[in-house]
């Protein structure tokens, strides 16, 4: 039951980032500057800091929805368990890969 | 023989507003079902503790309820299983009468309510209807059924909509549905091609955590979803 309460709190979350970035994108229709303006908002280390936790987010929600994709059509519901460790290794793997270059220009927006 | 204590989930509906825990404290083995306590509290301790219980022997389904938080058989759950310190609750979602026992109306409507019994309207056979053993296998743990509604109590879907057929009433419908020697497939599949049938189950297991005997329940419910994929 765990793994489906954290699939729907982050679906949730996902909902969330989706209305920020649709407000982001919108100002586009109001030129450049104010576009680059925002951007460099989001450029800030607080939202690097948001960005590695949107990756964690999206990869635990694609990665059990998989899980639960693979058990509704080919079965696998006696191994259920030992398919979301698998799953959580495969995303675990893959947030190391992808949240380190992200901590990488953290570091370097406050060592400057 | 070692002391158990016990807390267990009271309610009056003549005196109490709503429910409250009582401590009990029952000498027990570790081999001791938990059922044999709560009568050890009922015969000797607190003649007016209400729980249902019939066979004893993990057949009959009536003694199902929420010991340490999972739904399990009190006749089938030893005190070694479930500790020193034993919490006993209602079964969660369905309306409390008294103490232990529930209103199980709610889930015997949904249980009758995908056509629960055998449809072969052929002229009988001789002899019984012949089944392959492998087309029986694909039924045999879901017939072993006990409707204790431990599966459909534990399910967070259930407790969300109690419109919800339920994993045990939709259990049920693959019983027949997959019965090769069944032919009121088409019927029970429109029964159940509803908001409220299988499209409700968000694949969670609690109800496969839950069953006493230990029936894949959620599988039964994947394949009736593909079953209505292919109409």
């Amino acid at each position: 039951m765990v793994s489906w309460a954290l699939h729907r709190l982050s679906g949730l979350a996902l909902v969330a980032y989706l209305c920020l970035h649709i407000f982001v994108i919108h100002n586009l229709a109001y030129g450049p500057e104010r576009f680059d303006r925002v951007m460099e908002l989001l450029g800030s280390p607080a939202f690097k800091l948001m960005e590695i936790g949107l990756l964690g987010v999206i990869l635990y929600h694609a990665f059990n929805g998989l899980r639960v994709i693979i058990i509704d059509f080919w079965g696998g519901t006696k191994i259920q368990k030992q398919l979301f460790w698998i799953m959580m290794v495969i995303a675990a793997a893959l947030f190391v890969a992808g949240a380190a270059p992200i901590a990488g220009h953290l570091l370097n927006a406050l060592a400057h | 023989m070692q002391k158990i204590r016990f807390r267990i989930k009271r309610f009056n509906p003549a005196k109490d507003r709503r429910p409250h825990f009582e401590d009990f404290t029952v000498e027990a083995e570790p081999e001791t079902p938990v059922l044999d306590c709560l009568h050890e509290i009922k015969w000797h301790q607190d003649g007016t503790l209400a729980f249902r219980r019939s066979c004893g022997h993990a057949i009959c389904g009536s003694c199902a309820m929420t010991i340490n938080g999972q739904n399990r058989l009190a006749c089938q759950t030893l005190v070694k299983n479930v500790g020193k310190n034993i919490i006993v609750e209602p079964l969660r979602s369905f309306p409390l009468e008294k103490d232990l026992i529930v209103n199980l109306d709610r889930f015997y409507e949904r249980f009758y309510s995908i056509m629960p019994y055998f449809v072969n309207n052929s002229p009988p056979p001789d002899t019984e209807r012949i089944q392959w053993p492998e087309d029986q296998e694909l039924i045999d743990e879901a017939a072993s059924c006990i409707l204790c509604a431990s599966c459909t109590s534990s399910c967070p879907s259930f407790w969300a909509d109690d419109d919800y057929i339920g994993p045990s009433a939709l259990l049920k419908a693959y019983r027949f549905i997959f019965d090769t020697r069944d032919q009121a497939q088409k019927e029970r599949l429109a029964l159940i091609n509803t908001s409220k049938g299988p499209w409700k189950c968000h694949t969670i297991f609690n109800c496969n955590e839950a069953c006493p005997k230990d029936i894949d329940i959620t599988n039964a419910i994947a394949r009736l979803k593909l079953k209505l994929n292919d109409l």
